[in-house]
């Protein structure tokens, strides 16, 4: 290939400002086999893309390099206008003089002599180059969603609707997460009950729908449109398919006082239990560890009672394989815990808080639980200690979030509201009584949501100091608040009857091991990154793994349900192709050289690496050679690493390739 | 490279007797596997034409296994027949082996990179009081003064898992550990004297590839090395392509390499690379904790992916 054209561009000023894109062109212009150049304003714009196309007419190019910004920003941009030319779409390369060279220089002359450089080392690249051809792999038309909370519902939904299938996997035993365990929700105070379990029994009776529950992610393998999803689903010790839901077993049960964490602990259940009653599906669980029968072999009661013969103690975990095209993670997120810190968390605690011992200090959730009509109390708001009518109520915002000297700095979005919304709960149950809140700002964007805001002040009476708590301790039956008023800047002392906290929120613990089950990328927090902060905001770096909800980073249930439907239509738009075109960046084996040694199998991440006997005609084994799949192979370039006798390659990366690069500098 | 003139004892380090045992031993058992026919042939040493030396062997026949011996001068790696470069020998079917410690470390080495199953070697392995040296005076008996570095503090001298082993080892006096003082001179040397040390030796190579040859472990059927288009390492002996030759060799080798020296004692430049070999395995065993040759590994520390590995040098 001797017919290259080289188009510089200017991006704006974002290259030209430091670059001498003239100069570069033209330097371009003398290196052997190119035969045109020019440089452009905007090459990715609608103009600059004609000019290419033009040009490969006229001068009969037979390879490109657009000088511009990083291929991962504009690569496909050009290498489908190049395609559009006529020209094989992988015979067009990208030389990065803005992310590698303009951005980051200041010398005008240096930067421009890099650039020619990094110009003439893609030139030779692209000498190199071969056709490729995209290779297309089926799509399978069922998704996963994991996570069965708000956001995993409104995704299972919206995907099955459309017709295609859907495997919801959740990890307790029932759907609705967070949302389940609110009383009413901002910015409406409408009840989430009320609005949330008529979605979760959708999904149950959903025909497209499969639902897993208590059930978990065993490992993932596979890429966009052929995962392999092995699920566990964890001992039920209750036969589902028998399970009538009458409830007789949990009546039963001498087990009575075991902590219900899906009330807080506020409240009590059997061994045997659902957690919530409209728990979905209606078939209980026998939590072993608390179970006296798997405890010390003796009682039975809940198998002897139940009339259909559901109570199975021999049940054991079972391992579900799903084939799914796309996957939806959900996973949600949890309170920052107020509890003393384990040895060696990165997250500070507050000991000047009590690190929780204090009986009448609360965080948000256990307050929605009081509040709530479902709730332990039946929504009456009392306190902890004593069961007391608490008068005085402070609420402080702002706990471990944005502290940084706690470890973490970001909002958590949803406490300025929920707090508001906490006022008025409160307010609308004990008339006579007074909240208190400490806050930093009062963080309210969205429709409806500082008139929202205003109305716990001025029609609840919301006391708000800005300003922040140092101290809370014991005193009698009170519990002392010590913080400052900054407005007026005075000491503030109040003696309350219960304290809430607005506590952090965190993504879920795990979420770092389920991340790498699925190739996914994190943040130092570990919520999930999306691909593009503002423009690929439901998408993962990862080809077909898609965020939705508060996993990603703290969330309302608005900003939820949107995320995930929008994650909804990203699986929909992927499904409504049979096939997809993957790039042809995938490695290949020389089989004439390779020995099999098969190192490259035991380095491949991707798994892509298979072993392939190479016989003759006759059927006589001459040699075992390594073979790559390349449907799974992920183009990471490790074999190519790793073979000692260099006999695997990277289409488009080849050594050849790389050391003409190389040597052209 | 010992500077300082260093007394070496000639007492014979053990007795005729225990060469003809062993010789005996593998003699029976090559003759029973070929007369039941249950290999195609034994790989091991007949004498040599000269007194004193040996040479390697394939017996196909019972009578040809009457000649198989053991003694000081069977100093050759026999793994190297059985690595796939070799295809003639492999060609015959299931074949027997002689094994001393260095040629196992070597076949579990071949085992673990799928270039033998164990089912097709019959492993007769040597309880191996130690082979000459490079320059040995092959007149003399096998003695401190004769005996090769590396059996000096050889850790494989009574053999595992082997279908048999020929011989019972006799006591054996420690012998001063050469090779890892050389190893401690050169550890304890400014980066820039070590650069200067390996830059001389480099130099003196004259790219024959006696050392690639040898070697059980370069069976690759084209070497990197040898490769034109592109071309990784120049191949004409001039520095650059010298010393990018011995960089390739210890970085394909680390891991690998269990220390048979049979590079070191090929070399007709006398370039110190078993010193080389021996520093790899010391830094994989103080990163990795990790020896080679011990048994078949189906993962080595440097071909193994793992979701926790340590990135944490990734800045
Ligand atoms: C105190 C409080 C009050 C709130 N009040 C309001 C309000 O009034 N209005 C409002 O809009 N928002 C409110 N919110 C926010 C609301 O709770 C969240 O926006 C919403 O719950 C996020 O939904 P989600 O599905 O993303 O996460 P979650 O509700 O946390 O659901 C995640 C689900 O995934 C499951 N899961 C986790 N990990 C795994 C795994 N590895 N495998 C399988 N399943 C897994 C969990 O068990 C859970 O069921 C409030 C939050 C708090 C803390
Ligand atoms: S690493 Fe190289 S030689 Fe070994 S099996 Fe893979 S391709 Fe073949
Ligand atoms: S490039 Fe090689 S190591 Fe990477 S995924 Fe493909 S086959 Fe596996
Ligand atoms: S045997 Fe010695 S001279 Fe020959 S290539 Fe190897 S190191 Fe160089
Ligand atoms: S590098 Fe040398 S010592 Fe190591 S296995 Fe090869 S020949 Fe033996």
């Amino acid at each position: 290939m001797s017919r290259i054209g080289v188009f510089v561009c200017h991006c704006g000023e974002n290259i030209s400002r430091t670059v001498d894109v003239e100069k570069v062109a033209a330097e371009a212009g003398r290196l052997f086999g190119v035969a045109y150049t020019c440089d452009y304003k905007y090459m990715c714009s609608d103009p600059g893309q004609n000019l290419l196309k033009k040009a490969v007419a006229e001068h009969k190019l037979e390879g490109i390099v657009v000088a511009a910004c990083s291929p991962r920003m504009h690569e496909k941009t050009f290498r489908n206008a190049a395609k559009a030319a006529g020209v094989n779409p992988f015979l067009c390369e990208m030389a990065n003089i803005r992310e590698h060279c303009s951005w980051v220089h200041e010398d005008r002359d240096e930067a421009t002599a890099k650039a020619i450089d990094i110009v003439t080392m893609m030139v030779e690249r692209v000498k190199r180059n071969k056709k490729l051809q995209p290779i297309t792999v089926p799509v399978t038309k069922k998704a996963l969603i994991i996570g069965g909370g708000i956001a995993g519902i409104q995704s299972a939904l919206d995907i099955a609707d459309s017709g295609h299938q859907v495997v919801l996997v959740e990890r307790e035993p029932s759907i609705g997460g967070h949302m389940a365990q609110l009383s009413e929700t901002f910015p409406t105070l409408d009840c989430s009950q009320c609005i949330m379990t008529p979605k979760m029994v959708d999904v149950v009776n959903h025909p497209n729908i499969t639902l897993h529950t208590y059930a978990e992610i065993e490992a993932v393998e596979g890429y966009i449109g052929n995962f392999q999803v092995k699920v566990r689903k964890k001992a039920r010790s209750v036969d589902m398919a028998k399970c009538t839901g009458c409830g007789v077993c949990m009546a039963k049960c001498p087990q009575k006082k075991i902590p219900n964490s899906f009330d807080k602990n506020l409240g009590f259940r059997p061994a045997i239990y659902v957690p919530f009653p409209q728990a979905v599906p209606n078939t209980p669980v026998i939590d072993r560890e608390n179970c006296t029968w798997f405890k010390t072999g003796k009682c039975g009661v809940c198998q002897k009672v139940c009339g259909p013969g559901a109570v199975d103690y021999t049940q054991e975990d079972e391992i579900v394989v799903e084939q799914v095209g796309a996957v939806v993670v959900a996973t949600g997120f949890q309170l920052y815990d107020i509890g003393p810190k384990p040895a060696g968390s990165a997250i500070e605690g507050y000991g000047e808080f009590g690190y929780g011992t204090i009986p009448d200090v609360i965080d948000g959730l256990t307050f929605e639980r009081l509040a709530s009509a479902s709730g332990p109390t039946g929504g009456k708001i009392v306190r902890p200690s004593d069961g007391a009518e608490p008068k005085s109520v402070v609420f402080v915002q702002c706990v471990g979030s944005r502290a940084r000297e706690k470890g973490i700095s970001y909002c958590s979005k949803i406490c300025c509201m929920y707090t508001a919304k906490h006022t008025m709960l409160y307010k609308h149950k004990v008339h006579d009584g007074q909240a208190y809140v400490f806050f930093m700002d009062a963080r309210t964007p969205g429709k409806g949501y500082d008139e929202f805001w205003r109305r716990s002040i001025e029609e609840e009476e919301a006391v708000y100091i800005r300003g922040m708590v140092s101290r809370l301790y014991q005193k009698g039956d009170k519990v002392v608040v010590m913080g400052s008023d900054v407005h007026i800047g005075v000491q503030v002392e109040i003696e309350a009857d219960l304290v809430v906290l607005a506590t952090a929120v965190q993504p879920r613990e795990g979420a770092d091991t389920l991340a790498q089950k699925l190739g996914i990328s994190y943040d130092k927090y570990h919520f999930y990154s999306e691909a593009h902060a503002k423009l690929r905001p439901v998408e993962c770096a990862t080809a077909g793994i898609y965020l939705a909800g508060a996993c990603q980073g703290p969330k309302d249930i608005p900003d939820t349900v949107s995320q995930a439907s929008a994650a909804a239509a990203k699986v929909m738009t992927l499904f409504a192709r049979n096939e997809l075109e993957r790039e042809p960046i995938v490695a290949k084996v020389n089989e004439r050289f390779c020995v099999g040694c098969l190192a490259c199998r035991k380095v491949c991440p991707y798994g892509a690496v298979e072993e392939k006997e190479i016989r003759d005609r006759s059927g006589n084994l001459i040699k075992v050679v390594a073979y790559v799949n390349p449907g799974v192979c992920g183009g990471c370039g490790t074999c190519q690493a790793t073979c000692p006798s260099k006999s695997v390659e990277l289409d488009g990366y080849t050594d050849e390739q790389i050391m003409a690069m190389i040597e052209a500098l | 490279m010992n500077k300082t003139a260093r007394k070496y004892e000639s007492a014979a380090l053990a007795d005729e007797g225990y060469w003809t045992s062993v010789s005996q031993a593998i003699r029976q058992e090559a003759v029973r596997l070929l007369e039941q026919g249950a290999v195609a042939g034994v790989v091991g040493y007949i004498a040599g034409r000269r007194t004193g030396t040996a040479m390697p062997v394939v017996a196909a026949t019972p009578d040809q296994a009457k000649e198989l011996i053991f003694s000081p001068a069977c100093v050759n790696n026999l793994a190297l027949y059985l690595t796939k470069a070799k295809k003639e020998v492999r060609a015959k079917g299931k074949l027997a082996i002689v094994a001393k410690g260095c040629d196992l470390r070597a076949l579990a080495g071949l085992l673990g990179e799928s270039q033998l199953k164990r089912e097709d070697v019959y492993i007769i392995g040597i309880a191996c009081a130690g082979v000459y040296g490079a320059h040995a005076d092959r007149s003399q008996p096998l003695c401190d003064a004769t005996i090769a570095r590396k059996c000096r503090e050889c850790t494989v001298r009574e053999p595992t898992d082997t279908d048999l082993v020929a011989g019972t080892l006799p006591a054996l006096p420690a012998l001063e550990p050469l090779e890892a003082q050389e190893l401690a001179r050169l550890e304890a040397m400014t980066p820039q004297e070590r650069w200067a040390f390996w830059k001389e030796h480099f130099s003196r190579c004259i790219r024959c590839l006696a050392c690639r040859q040898i070697c059980p472990f370069c069976f690759c059927e084209q070497c990197l090395c040898d490769r034109n288009r592109p071309q990784s390492v120049e191949t004409t002996p001039r520095p650059a392509g010298n010393t990018a030759w011995h960089i390739v060799r210890a970085m394909h080798l680390a891991g690998r390499c269990g220390g048979c020296a049979e590079c070191e004692r090929v070399c007709p430049m006398d370039i110190p690379l078993n010193l080389l070999n021996r520093k790899m395995a010391k830094e994989l065993k103080e990163l990795y904790d990790y020896e080679a040759g011990l048994t078949p590994q189906e993962k080595g520390p440097l071909t193994e992916y793992k979701e926790d590995d340590d990135e944490s040098f990734i800045k």
